[in-house]
């Protein structure tokens, strides 16, 4: 296996779509046959050289260099290895990935991390809408893996997402965890409106702001201290807002009564 | 001072004899409850009636306590080993005695205390990432999983919750004081069963005394159980019997009311002989806990009733572990 940077030479004029170039298919070829990977411009497949230098790298990692705000789909249905965008990244960053590391520096565009199984998708900035949630048809989101997001997320964060862990440091928008079937979102900052609307199952852990419990939740009169210490220690070790959670207590609200009713809203005093 | 392939240890004969023991299936757990007290009861439960896979199932045992520190919910708690000749018969002893006595006690939760990932580097061996420290090794290797909470959580009657965290799956069933969490898999990796001493001493007194010291020795080691009640078994038993129906009778050879009648071991001023048996997870954990419990009894000395050390063996045909006591005693190396 041998890494490789990719820099961006420019922004293209259409958005590019990067599915296939992973670190796994690349690690096994040569510079040139990597410069001749196609990759989609609008409704051509044009090689990659057109868009990017390639440069051979010591390490097994695959670096993408340079503004990726208008590059979709890297890291789609990556199996294994080390991506890292050094910047921006467009939408379906880490969708359907199934295992290895993804890293970006920088923000992700939307519907980051839909519908992926396994691995670790981190991103140091903001990440767009619907992050953690289904491809646009499909009935379940995220099923497992984990997804970080250091900056805020937009609306729609975990919508139908049955497995897996989403913890994100800033904001959300509306209607986090919408839809939830299952798995956990911890969220550091403020929660945006309708948050939980028709979760089924699930848990959402608010260790910011409290946001006021929906009217189809209730209030749930049983402490729950060994799945807590459970959730709080595995949520401690990414640090910032969530690094005191052993040591605080929680208020829990059970809902979306509208829905499964089974899922619940933990609320860290 | 050796004569006859006796050696004398502080006037207490150490013969030249072997434990035999055999391969087993076991697996350890972990209790916590909101007081250690709690999580007391319900490792007492679930490791009770468990001395003998002869008539038992499986053979069980506490083997420490956990402080807050070392536990996966920062609750004190227990681990405690449990031991069968098959992964099938452990597999439905542990969903019977945690579903009875762990399940049903106040507060309890209960973890594998064993990794049951696959193991697919040189980290066999190893605990668990996050795993209590000082759990010392799982056996060889790290083993196959086996339900704990995976069929209990049918009690929930469907509000059962499952959760994975750290990749690890959790069942929370609601239950009268709660939940009770379990983790979905314990691991069920080879062990050893049956290491032994045999403590021949003077009369009733020295006899439990020694027992009672040489056990204590031996708990302060990880990874070993002594199944028997406070560790101690005084049936020790001979294979096969008069009887066609039994597997298993009194070993009259170590009888002191027989002496005299059959072809005794022991000599006239030998009248108490206790047993101490060793089930771990390891060949180097049994035999840790056999040299625990020959040093023990040493210091204990003739003096103080302990005539002679001996140990039980099928002539080498019931196990591939032999425990050599000359092997064990203090001052040499294994």
């Amino acid at each position: 296996m041998s890494g490789w940077t990719l820099r961006l030479r420019q922004l293209p004029a259409l958005r590019l779509d990067l599915r296939g170039v992973l670190p796994s298919t690349l690690g096994t070829l040569a510079a040139p046959e990597v410069e001749r990977i196609g990759i989609g411009h609008g409704n051509r497949l044009l090689p990659l050289a057109e868009w990017f230098n390639v440069s051979a790298r010591s390490d097994d990692s695959l670096v993408f260099e340079g503004d990726l705000t208008r590059c979709d789909r890297v890291g789609w249905q990556m199996d294994g290895g080390r991506l890292i965008v050094d910047g921006a990244a467009g939408d379906y960053t880490g969708a359907c990935m199934t295992g290895g590391e993804i890293t970006v520096w920088g923000d992700a565009g939307a519907l980051a991390a839909c519908e992926m199984a396994g691995g670790t998708l981190t991103i140091e900035g903001h990440v767009g809408e619907f992050a953690a949630s289904t491809l646009p048809g499909s009935i379940d989101g995220m099923r497992g893996g984990s997804l970080v997001v250091r900056g805020h997320a937009g609306a729609r964060l975990g919508d139908r997402m049955r497995r897996g862990t989403v913890v994100v440091f800033g904001d959300v928008g509306d209607f986090v965890a919408s839809r939830l079937v299952a798995g956990t979102i911890a969220i550091g900052g403020r929660p945006g409106a309708h948050g939980g609307y028709a979760m089924r199952r699930g848990s959402v852990v608010f260790a910011g702001s409290a946001p006021a419990p929906q009217p189809t939740f209730v209030p749930a009169i049983a402490d729950a201290p060994v799945f807590w210490q459970l959730l709080a220690r595995d949520l401690a070790r990414h640090g910032g807002p969530f690094s005191s959670l052993p040591a605080r207590r929680i208020d829990r609200h059970l809902g979306d009564l509208a829905a499964d009713g089974k899922g619940e809203w933990i609320v860290v005093r | 001072m050796s004569s006859n392939g006796v050696v004398n240890r502080n006037g207490v004969a150490v013969d030249d004899t072997f434990a035999e023991a055999f391969p087993m299936k076991a697996t350890r757990l972990l209790i916590t409850a909101h007081t250690v007290e709690w999580a007391r009861h319900a490792a007492a439960a679930a490791t009770g009636f468990a001395t003998s896979v002869i008539g038992c199932g499986c053979e069980a045992g506490i083997e420490g306590e956990l402080p807050e520190e070392r536990t996966p919910d920062g609750r004190p708690g227990l681990a405690v080993l449990l031991f069968a000749m098959s992964g099938k018969e452990l597999a439905k002893q542990i969903e019977r005695r945690v579903g009875q006595c762990v399940l049903t006690c106040p507060t309890t939760a209960v973890f594998s205390g064993i990794d049951v990932r696959p193991s697919s580097t040189d980290d066999g061996g190893r605990p668990p990432e996050g795993a209590p420290p000082g759990l010392g090794r799982p056996g060889a290797g790290q083993g196959e999983a086996v339900a704990l909470g995976k069929n209990l959580r049918f009690f929930g009657d469907g509000w059962q919750i499952s959760k994975v965290i750290g990749g690890v799956r959790y069942w929370r069933v609601p239950v009268m004081d709660g939940e009770f969490v379990a983790q979905e898999t314990t691991a069920v990796v080879k062990g050893v069963g049956g290491g032994n001493l045999l403590l021949l001493a003077r009369d009733t007194d020295s006899a439990l005394a020694v027992a009672s010291a040489a056990v204590a020795a031996m708990k302060r080691l990880p990874n070993v159980i002594m199944p028997f009640p406070g560790g101690v078994v005084r049936s020790g038993s001979k294979v096969g019997s008069k009887y066609a129906s039994l597997s298993a009778s009194t070993n009259d050879a170590f009888c002191p009311g027989l002496h005299g009648l059959v072809d005794s071991e022991l000599t006239a001023d030998t009248r108490c002989v206790l047993e101490i048996v060793i089930d771990g997870l390891s060949e180097a954990d049994v035999s840790a806990a056999m040299r625990a419990g020959l040093q023990a009894g040493i210091e204990f000395g003739a003096a103080r009733g302990l005539l002679r050390i001996s140990a039980g063996n099928y002539g080498g045909k019931l196990g591939p572990f032999h425990f050599h006591l000359h092997k064990l005693l203090p001052g040499t190396s294994t």
